[in-house]
């Protein structure tokens, strides 16, 4: 190498400019494997671009009246995609859960008495279920609960359980609104947090899903 | 004495620069190790040649040993199971719909509807396919094994094994690319958790130097996405694995082949009787238990219980047992820890009973496949219960393979007995031993007393009782709760008692190699200056001799 160093110089001098040709070439088809990204360089590393979803309705308070009553939903994010189709969906399904009132630190605020969560699993984005039964959270899900029991949610895959009556502490923020607790904290399992949350109103008897956490594969 | 009073002495910074100057010279452990940079990618080059002229694909150097000794067909008889996948799946190809709204019903149709007369040829191709891809993996697995348990790797034949075990991963991820086709309920949160999976490269602790820069970059997310062609499973994802599917093949394929078109060698060491066996076995099996395909995939139900595919079991049940951070890295670092442990074995001896720690890291390994399979099929398996018996048998198995060796090295020549005195392996694998047990029973303990502390407190509140009055009306009603009854515990509850695991891990992991690196390079760099002195003195017998005279 060291024996030419001009026959070195111009074959580095020429590899250079044909290396990056050869970059911004695979760069063109490079960027098309990301289809929900934003233009240019950037893209490869950002977030997707997210497209404004419309609120929904996740239920209607009239059905959930009892203490543990429970009911699931479908949530439809949208994401920009530089294709044709514009936009992309990704379905979100969640869980309404009505607290019974001795969990209820704040009774003043209606919203307090429902837990509102992305059944899409923390840990690998497996869809987790309300288990309302103590024999089949140890059967099936390998946790024997405390007495006295009340339901959890607990995912099939990697057996994670979720307490819904306890926080734990993890910082994030929903619809610019910041958080440092969560409830749902992980007591079986290896869930690195609480399911994601989702932001929500009540109107006119119904729950409308405002805004969603971001991550999670729908 | 004249001459020495007349040169005036030196300055700080001619010494100084003296010094360092005999630093980098070419002796001494940062001598050798400044030189050995330096030369560095000038002896990695010629190392890799070296590796290539002599590397394997399909045992092709072992045409000889093949006919005695069936161990060394099995590049021959892999390669022959990879033409037959190749062959089915492209008839396979001719009638499969990629799309999520009509792939289940066109392996259906492929199933039921492709028949000459009684004779069913689609469920054969299908089952051709996919036990066709089963014997790959075991085929595959057992290559890797029996160039491991034989020494195979070495005398400069490093790369024959990365390559075979480069085939293994490749048919793997063949297989897990290839089961989301099917589109049924395993394929899709097999393909759900291996995708959501790379998220985790973006969660790297902070203290690690780079971690916030790294996450900053969202390389997990991106592949993620990369993968889906989106944000979620969906008709992208299908025509993505449908695609990655072929290329992996395709990629592999052409490799060989320029190799096979270079070199001009016979690909399969087998005769065509082997090939004919070994056909009809597969198409045996594909007519006795015909490919099942499952219920199809609903994105809103995960069934309880979920299997993945029979070769991944074993990692699943890991993903079960551990932090998934720690579980991503190390799934990750497989292949590269089996390649670390390969580059370990320094020493030339190929028998069996001469390199017991590397038997026992295969032994290991297979072990814990079929057991944690085993464990996970029959519903057995307890995540509370088994960690501790894992962590202790693996350094156990260790520990049996390190004083064997050792027993070994000393009988052979007990003046060598440092070669095997590693010393910081075996303190990895005590701390990673202690620390991981102690996480378990440690971590218990504090889950146990933050939630004794929050059932003590509701206890007060709701019967009026004093702390030792609720803990003692607790432990007498349920004693099965394991609490502990000291103030001292509880108003320490909430604090995490000792590190957590991965930080154990990586003082572990980072430390002692890096103490055992120094010490290494002391002695190197002292062995190899005397022997650089042995070579002079033979080189040059009378200037040897002269000068401790001259000394004198």
């Amino acid at each position: 190498m060291n024996e030419n160093t001009r026959r070195t110089f111009l074959k580095a001098a020429t590899t250079i400019p044909i290396i990056g040709g050869a970059v911004l070439a695979m760069h063109s088809i490079l960027r098309y494997f990301k289809p929900t990204m934003v233009g240019g360089l950037d893209g490869l590393t950002a977030p997707p671009d997210m497209a404004p979803s419309p609120p929904q309705v996740a239920a209607e308070i009239s059905d959930l009246q009892a203490p543990w009553a429970c009911k699931d939903f479908i949530y439809v994010r949208n994401s920009v995609e530089y294709s044709s189709r514009k936009t992309q969906g990704a379905k979100i399904p969640g869980f309404v859960l009505r607290l019974p009132d001795e969990f209820v630190a704040d009774k003043s605020d209606p919203k307090n008495f429902y837990l509102i969560v992305q059944r899409i699993c923390p840990h690998l984005g497996c869809t987790f279920n309300f288990v309302p039964d103590h024999d089949a959270l140890k059967g099936g899900y390998n946790y024997d609960a405390p007495q006295p029991f009340h339901p959890y949610f607990a995912c099939p895959c990697h057996l994670s359980v979720y307490d819904p009556t306890h926080t734990q502490d993890i910082a994030g923020s929903v619809d610019g609104k910041a958080f440092d607790k969560l409830r749902g904290k992980v007591v079986s399992g290896p869930a690195p947090r609480p399911p994601r949350t989702m932001s929500f109103d009540i109107k006119d008897g119904k729950i409308l899903i405002t805004d969603t956490e971001g991550g999670g594969v729908g | 004495m004249a001459e020495l009073a007349m040169t005036p002495k030196p300055g700080l910074f001619t010494r100084t620069a003296a010094f360092f100057r005999g630093l980098v010279a070419k002796r001494g452990a940062i001598g050798h190790w400044y030189h050995g940079v330096l030369d560095a990618p000038a002896n990695l080059w010629g190392w890799l040649q070296d590796r290539w002229e002599k590397m394997d694909l399909f045992d092709e150097s072992h045409t000889e040993k093949a006919k005695t000794v069936p161990w060394y067909a099995l590049g021959g008889m892999w390669y022959w199971v990879w033409m037959l996948v190749i062959g089915s799946g492209v008839l396979l190809m001719i009638f499969y719909i990629p799309d999520t709204n009509q792939a289940f019903g066109s392996i259906e149709r492929i199933m039921t509807n492709w028949k000459i007369g009684a004779f069913p040829i689609g469920s054969m191709a299908r089952g051709l396919h996919k036990y066709g891809a089963d014997a790959f993996i075991i085929l595959a697995t057992m290559r890797v094994y029996r160039i491991w348990f034989t020494g195979g790797y070495k005398g400069g034949h490093e790369l024959s094994f990365m390559v075979a075990l480069l085939i293994l991963i490749v048919g793997m991820y063949s297989g897990l690319t290839g089961y989301l086709l099917i589109w049924n309920q395993r394929a899709l949160w097999a393909t759900k958790v291996m995708a959501t999976f790379p998220t985790y490269l973006d969660k790297n602790p902070s203290w690690i130097p780079g971690g916030d820069f790294i996450n900053a970059t969202n390389q997990g997310k991106t592949t993620a996405q990369v993968l889906l062609g989106g944000t979620s499973i969906g008709p992208a994802t299908v025509t993505r694995f449908y695609a990655f599917h072929f290329m992996l093949s395709f990629v592999l394929m052409i490799f060989f082949e320029l190799r096979v078109y270079h070199r001009d060698f016979k690909r399969m060491n087998i005769g065509r009787w082997t090939k004919l066996i070994i056909f009809l076995i597969i198409m045996a099996v594909a007519i006795f238990i015909p490919a099942a395909q499952g219920s199809p995939a609903n994105p809103e139900v995960t069934p309880n219980p979920i299997l993945s595919d029979w070769y991944f079991l074993a990692m699943y049940q890991m993903l079960k047992l551990q932090d998934p951070y720690l579980a991503t890295i190390l799934t990750v670092g497989i292949p590269f820890i089996v390649i670390f442990a390969l580059f370990m074995d320094r020493r030339p001896e190929t028998k069996w009973g001469q390199r017991q720690i590397f038997n026992w890291i295969g032994i290991g390994g297979l072990i814990y496949f079929v057991l944690f399979s085993f464990l996970i099929i029959n519903e057995i398996a307890d995540i509370h219960r088994d960690p501790p018996l894992w962590y202790y048998s693996m350094g156990l198995f260790l520990l049996i393979g390190y004083f064997q060796d050792w027993a070994y090295v000393m009988k052979r020549d007990n003046k060598r007995w440092w070669e095997t005195f590693h010393i910081f392996f075996v303190a990895f694998i005590a701390v990673s031993m202690v620390a991981n047990t102690l996480y378990h029973y440690f971590g218990d303990i504090r889950e146990h007393n933050v939630r004794a502390k929050e059932i003590v407190q509701q206890v007060m509140a709701a019967k009026g009782m004093t702390m030792d009055q609720a803990y003692s009306w607790l432990e007498s009603n349920r004693p099965a709760l394991n609490l502990w009854h000291t103030n001292e515990v509880v108003t320490a509850t909430g604090k995490p008692h000792g590190m957590e695991l991965w930080r154990l891990h990586a003082i572990a992991w980072l430390a002692i190699p890096a103490l055992g690196f120094v010490v290494g390079m002391k002695r190197w760099g002292a062995k190899r200056d005397a022997r650089q002195d042995a070579e002079a003195a033979k080189a040059k017998p009378k200037a040897a001799a002269t000068a401790p005279a001259a000394q004198a």
